[in-house]
C-alpha cells in the first residue's frame, strides 16, 4: 500500500474547515433551521402560502438573500429579524439545507 | 332602501376584487414567456453580484404575487426584475404567478 505523505494529509484537515463554511453543511443546517420551519416547513414547503418555498432553491440565492436581510439590503420586518442573529456560517448552512431538499424547478420554456 | 343600495354596491365591489384576484393560467403561459429568458436556463446566473437566478417554478403563487409587487412598486431592487414588473398589470401579474406556481417538472413533456 502506497503511503500518503503526511504533509498532504495536514493540508487537508487545514483546507477542509475552509471548504466546509464556503459550501455550508447541510445537516448542521437541518438543526440550525428549525426556527425556520414554522414558516417555511422542515424541508422547504412553506405552511402558508404567502410564504415562500426554500426546498430546491439554489444555495447561493438563499444565502444571498439572507445576508441581504441580515445587512437589510432587503427589507422584510420577520426576516430581517431572524437574520440579524446569524453568522455566516449559520447562513452557508441553512442554505446548504434547503437548496438539498426537494421542491423548486425552473421554468419551462414553451 | 338605501342600505340595501349601500350592500349592492359593496357587493359588486367583493365580486370584482374576487375576478382580479384569480389569475389564469393559459394566459400567464402566454405572459411568463419573458421569464423563461433567465428562469428557464438550469444553471444561468445573476452577475454582480454573481448567483445563480432564483428557481420560481413550484413556489406559491400567494408569494410570487407579493415578490412581483414588491419588484413593481420598488419595495424590492432589483435593475432587471424591477424594469420587467413595472411593465406588468395586476392581472399579468395574478396571471404569471398562477403558471409558475404550477410548474413542478422540467423534464417532461
Amino acid at each position: 500500500m502506497k503511503r500518503i505523505p503526511i504533509s498532504i494529509i495536514a493540508a487537508l484537515f487545514l483546507i477542509a474547515p475552509a471548504i466546509a463554511v464556503s459550501a455550508g453543511n447541510a445537516a448542521e443546517g437541518k438543526n440550525k433551521s428549525v426556527v425556520c420551519h414554522a414558516c417555511h416547513g422542515e424541508t422547504g414547503q412553506s405552511l402558508q402560502p404567502i410564504y415562500p418555498n426554500l426546498g430546491g432553491q439554489h444555495q447561493d440565492y438563499l444565502s444571498k438573500t439572507l445576508y441581504g436581510f441580515r445587512d437589510g439590503s432587503r427589507q422584510n420586518a420577520i426576516m430581517n429579524g431572524f437574520a440579524a442573529n446569524l453568522s455566516d456560517a449559520d447562513i452557508e448552512d441553512i442554505s446548504a439545507w434547503y437548496a438539498s431538499q426537494k421542491g423548486l424547478v425552473e421554468i419551462k420554456d414553451k | 332602501m338605501r342600505i340595501r343600495k349601500a350592500l349592492f354596491i359593496l357587493l359588486l365591489c367583493l365580486l370584482s376584487v374576487n375576478a382580479f384576484a384569480a389569475g389564469d393560467y393559459e394566459a400567464g403561459k402566454i405572459k411568463a414567456y419573458t421569464c423563461t429568458g433567465c428562469h428557464g436556463i438550469a444553471g444561468y446566473k445573476n452577475t454582480y453580484p454573481m448567483y445563480h437566478v432564483p428557481r420560481i417554478g413550484g413556489q406559491n403563487a400567494e408569494y410570487l404575487v407579493i415578490a412581483l409587487k414588491g419588484f413593481k412598486s420598488g419595495e424590492r431592487n432589483h435593475s432587471t426584475m424591477n424594469l420587467q414588473a413595472e411593465a406588468l398589470s395586476e392581472q399579468d401579474i395574478q396571471d404569471i404567478a398562477v403558471y409558475l406556481a404550477a410548474q413542478t417538472d422540467t423534464s417532461g413533456d
